[in-house]
């Protein structure tokens, strides 16, 4: 395994009321459609890239709204962006373009 | 100086900025060209690709040919502007070269020329009724552009441009020059008739002409008789009106070159260096270059594009259309919401009367925003090699494939029915073509894709590269540069076998409609093998629109904004077409349409290769 | 007054209304697509949560309606509803009369090729809960060889909430179905290992939660939260499955050597045709809205026209049953009240 100097689980609880959860909010504004996620996994099982990786967008986008987004962008990197887990979703949910966004947005924040 | 009219300014004011402008632009954009793109523009001069360049913007700069197919009427329009300005400035070049043989007269008179000249006693040639008849043509057009404003469903249009700023003042100046050089050339002519004139007013040699003949021909020189005879002899005779009418004219035309590099009139220079260079050979790429400057200021904003757009049709998106899209890139105002928000079906390139290559503008858009690419990224997938099987043919099913294991299990039983050995690339999942990527304009990091597949083709030795997926197709074809493997799609694929003898089919009587994927149809000019194999089996219905004008299901992986209803009502949009065609079977050739139409459906949709085993 | 009215549906919500309604002195007529009267209940085994079989709430209700004096039409289709529930029409153009309506036409099974992925009617050893309580009839869970399973996975949620094939709703009875299954293929087979991939467990019925302990706790059935994405065939012609084990967060891979697929409850075909009567409203989902979901479940928007059972939601064996009494004492109670 490739190392990449970060774990997705970080040895702590998620604490909501320390966490910024600026953008975890923004996020949920331009996509409501993300909290309608009922955490079935579909995205993950069908996942490209999980054939290969432990990647979980279910669990990554998970994190990113309760405010953990360290490390997050570079897990997203995994993601092949095939659109399979959009053809999957049993909610409807944009995921490809939720990648996007993520990923566009922790890009511009660490910067 | 003594003929000088102060009215001349505002003229010469707006054609030097225009000129420098223009100027300016094109050659800005010409030295930001790569060498290998200004090597193909000198190459190309002069060969045939200059005459078919010039042809080509007589056809379509002038003549609007590609348009008067879109609606007669909206050819009409734009023919009388281009084409009618343009001989009425040559006809007035051709009467001042004959009027003033030799002598070097200033600008002013070639353009104000009525001012000047009253030329009555023409013999040879009659150049003010060419003149009237020229004006007359392009008042028809001013009329229609404005009835077009109210109605534009006659000329073929159910939905026209919004305009910005920049263009109304554009609009508005290009609608005031016609009917003030009518009114400023029929007040010149009000005047000559009533008190009478000279025929002309630079030379020496100056003939009279009498009151009660007036000048100009039956339009400028009937409505300056009129004129003379209702307007009170005191007010021609002050030339206030006369001189008030050209200034009108002359500011129009200063405020309409001032105007035009920032409007959409841009286009009626631009489209001409646009044809020179296409037709040298340049074409965007994935990569923004000043190449794309030409094509994006060649737009005209004439809004064609908009009514083939489904996603204004179908899922009421309006904004993001590739009129909207080209302005607001050309202005620096895009917003990845524009940028992303578009299925790339390739209907708006198909109608663009410019040939815009939309998609590729929009994906080098998309590139030019993407998230910078990490180097490191998709260490995971080296020296990974998910493939089964052996064969020197190879099948790559493609992500979407895997969801729909009806196409797969079918094309297991056309190889085995012809007995070909296999190599199976992805058949428990591998890794992406790269081409999602690509339209996310994440180019560099589909290019890691890429490279890992063509490694994997080359490593197991295929000849042969049959894809049920269009999508997947295209960019090995586009973009792997895959030397020694031909690639096919599994349409071309099973029409191929079925025109060796290869593969035996039982043809029946149930009628299919089919629905040509964008990717498959317009992306890769792949129509006739999907329908030569359905003709194999059965009888083929085509829906009302259909090949180059078929619709896009909606699924397209292309559009990472639009959200999944909008997605359902284009999906919906197309099942009620291919429907309405009574056919019993809806059949396509791509995983992501069949999904996306099935998902609507009321008839069953299946995929090329479903319907090839089933009658094996 | 002739008293007469028509049930369209002689599933188990049909055949109790057409009990009450002779037992309150109707005429009640019943009309049956099938050949015979029973509707779904007559392809189940057992019933959750209390395994009794099926056929004995099945022969009660025969055995109760054929004592009354109702008019059985059995392989008989309505193609519409008069608008003020005063007779219907017939498929084959037969017009009948009544001076009430009662729709208990119930749902249909989502067909699980719909959702090709999971290869159902493509690959062998992919079945779903309606074949598997058609092998509990016929003796017992074979696979396709004919040999016994020795790890059978079960999935819910296979059209219930699921927007890629437009079925929104939850289809409620899935679940302890599942549940159920599992046990039942457990107490067939004792060494099988069971896997059942689902996303929430709803429990919503007296003794079900029990059950789902049950199942877990004595039948050591492995609960797995995830949704599987597709099954694909093994060279060794098992069944392999994806999912993402959403609790560890992690890719999730398998082979099984049978898949059965929960199926979920979609609105009736017929439902679309009926709401072509005015008063017949239908849910974004296509089941009928009745006029209210507190005090109208059964009641329409017309005095003359009634809901009874899994026409308006999906519904347990009792809910249905209770609602056929129910729209049974709402027609007594219209008609009643017209009589002189």
């Amino acid at each position: 395994m490739t190392s990449w100097g970060y774990s997705i689980s970080r040895p702590r609880s998620i604490d909501i009321d320390r966490n910024d959860m600026s953008y975890s909010k923004e996020l949920l504004r331009e996509y409501p459609e993300l909290q309608t996620c009922i955490a079935c996994g579909n995205c993950t099982a069908a996942c490209t890239a999980a054939n290969f990786t432990s990647f979980s967008l279910r669990k990554v986008h998970t994190l990113v709204r309760r405010g953990e987004y360290q490390g997050m962008a570079e897990e997203l990197e995994k993601c092949m962006l095939c659109g399979k887990c959009r053809l999957a979703c049993p909610r409807g949910i944009n995921t490809r373009q939720i990648v996007l966004t993520i990923k566009k947005h922790l890009a511009n924040r660490s910067r | 100086m003594e003929h000088f009219r102060l009215f001349v300014l505002p003229f010469y004011a707006g054609a030097i900025f225009l000129l420098i402008t223009l100027l300016f632009k094109y050659i800005y954009w010409f030295v930001g060209l790569s060498r290998e793109q200004k090597r193909l523009f000198w190459r190309s001069l002069p060969t045939r690709a200059t005459w078919k360049s010039i042809l080509e913007i007589i056809n379509e700069s002038l003549l609007h040919r590609k348009i008067w197919r879109t609606n007669p009427l909206l050819g009409y329009m734009h023919t009388s502007f281009a084409l009618g300005w343009f001989l009425l400035i040559t006809v007035g070049w051709i009467e001042t070269y004959v009027y003033f043989k030799g002598e070097g007269v200033p600008l002013y008179v070639d353009i104000f020329f009525s001012y000047y000249v009253h030329p009555i006693f023409e013999r040879a040639f009659n150049f003010s009724l060419i003149k009237d008849a020229l004006l007359l043509l392009i008042l028809i057009g001013v009329g229609l552009a404005l009835f077009k404003r109210i109605r534009s469903r006659v000329m073929g249009m159910k939905r026209t441009t919004k305009h910005m700023l920049g263009d109304r003042i554009a609009l508005t100046a290009l609608w005031l020059i016609f009917p003030a050089r009518l009114l400023a050339e029929s007040l010149t002519s009000a005047e000559v008739w009533r008190f009478g004139g000279y025929v002309w007013t630079l030379s020496e040699n100056t003939q009279l002409i009498p009151p009660g003949i007036g000048c100009g021909s039956f339009l400028t020189g009937s409505l300056g008789q009129w004129l003379a005879n209702f307007l009170p002899a005191r007010i021609i005779e002050a030339q206030h009106i006369e001189l008030g009418a050209w200034w009108i004219y002359s500011i129009a035309l200063g405020v309409f070159f001032i105007a035009l590099p920032f409007s959409r009139y841009m286009h009626i220079f631009t489209e001409m260096p646009l044809i020179f260079l296409r037709n040298a050979g340049l074409r965007a790429s994935e990569k923004e270059t000043t190449y794309d400057r030409f094509q994006i200021d060649a737009c005209s904003r004439c809004g064609i594009c908009i009514d083939p757009c489904q996603l204004q049709s179908g899922a009421d998106i309006q904004g993001v259309q590739a009129v909207y899209f080209l302005r607001d890139r050309r202005y620096g105002r895009l917003t990845d919401a524009v940028a992303d928000n578009c299925l790339m079906c390739g209907r708006c390139q198909q109608a663009c009367p410019v040939g815009i290559e939309q998609n590729t503008l929009r994906l080098n858009s998309r590139a030019k925003r993407a998230y910078p690419d990490a180097p490191n990224r998709y260490a995971y997938i080296q020296g990974k090699d998910p493939s089964t099987g052996e064969g020197k043919v190879g099948y790559f099913a493609g992500c979407m494939t895997l969801l729909t294991p009806r196409i797969l299990l079918a094309m297991e039983q056309i190889f085995a029915a012809a007995h070909e050995t296999v190599w199976w690339a992805d058949k428990n999942g591998g890794v992406c073509c790269g081409r999602p990527l690509k339209l996310a304009g994440e180019v560099d990091a589909a290019r890691k894709m890429m490279n890992f597949n063509k490694e994997l083709f080359q490593k197991h030795g295929i000849t042969t590269l049959v894809t049920s997926c269009p999508i997947c197709l295209k960019v090995f074809k586009e973009d792997y540069q895959l030397e020694g493997i031909e690639v096919l799609h599994h349409s071309e694929y099973i029409q191929r076998l079925l025109a060796e003898g290869r593969l035996h089919l039982h043809a029946g009587s149930e009628t299919f409609t089919y629905h040509d994927p964008c990717e498959l149809g317009r992306g890769g000019g792949i129509y006739d093998a999907p329908r030569e194999v359905i003709a194999a089996l059965g009888i083929l219905k085509e829906p009302a629109e259909t090949r180059e004008h078929a619709l896009c299901c909606g699924s397209s992986i292309a559009n990472t904004a639009i959200d999944d209803e909008g997605q359902r009502r284009i999906s919906g949009q197309v099942a009620t077409a291919l429907a309405a065609t009574g056919a019993t079977s809806i059949v396509t050739a791509c995983p992501l349409c069949k999904k996306g139409i099935a998902r609507e459906a009321t008839i069953p949709v299946y995929d090329l290769a479903e319907i090839v085993a089933r009658a094996i | 007054m002739t008293g007469r009215v028509i049930i369209i549906g002689g599933g188990v919500a049909g055949m109790q209304t057409a009990i009450t309604l002779d037992e309150l002195g109707f005429k009640p007529v019943l009309i049956e697509k099938e050949e015979s009267l029973g509707g779904k209940l007559c392809r189940w085994d057992r019933l959750f949560p209390t395994m009794t079989p099926a056929h004995e709430v099945l022969d009660d209700l025969r055995n109760r309606l054929g004592s009354t004096s109702t008019e059985v039409h059995t392989a008989t289709t309505v193609s519409g509803i008069e608008e003020e529930g005063r007779g219907v029409t017939l498929t084959d153009g037969r017009h009948l009369e009544a001076e009430a309506v009662v729709v208990a036409s119930g749902f249909d099974i989502f067909p699980a090729e719909r959702k090709e992925e999971y290869g159902y009617g493509l690959y062998d050893n992919v079945y779903t809960t309606v074949d598997v309580e058609r092998m509990f009839r016929e003796g017992g869970v074979r696979m396709a060889n004919g040999q016994t399973p020795k790890t059978v996975a079960f999935l819910h949620c296979v059209g219930s909430r699921d927007e890629k094939v437009n079925q929104r709703h939850c289809s409620r009875v899935c679940c302890i179905t599942g549940v159920k299954q599992a046990i039942e293929v457990k107490q067939q087979i004792p060494d099988a290992e069971i896997f059942s991939f689902y996303m929430d467990m709803r429990m919503f019925g007296p003794g079900y939660e029990e059950l789902y302990r049950q199942a877990q706790q004595q039948y050591n059935i492995h609960f797995i939260r995830g949704r599987i994405s597709e099954a694909s065939p093994t060279i060794d012609h098992r069944i392999h499955i994806k999912a993402e084990d959403t609790l560890i967060g992690r890719p999730l891979r398998m082979s099984v050597d049978m898949l059965i697929l929960a199926v979920g409850m979609q609105a009736g075909a017929s439902n679309e045709a009926f709401s072509q009567n005015r008063h017949i409203e239908l849910y974004p989902s296509g089941f009928l809205r009745p006029l209210n979901q507190f005090a109208g479940n059964v009641r329409s928007s017309s005095p003359r026209l009634f809901y009874a059972g899994t026409v308006t939601a999906p519904k347990n064996i009792g809910e249905s049953i209770n609602e056929g009494i129910a729209a049974a004492y709402q027609v007594a109670r219209t008609l009643n009240s017209k009589r002189p």
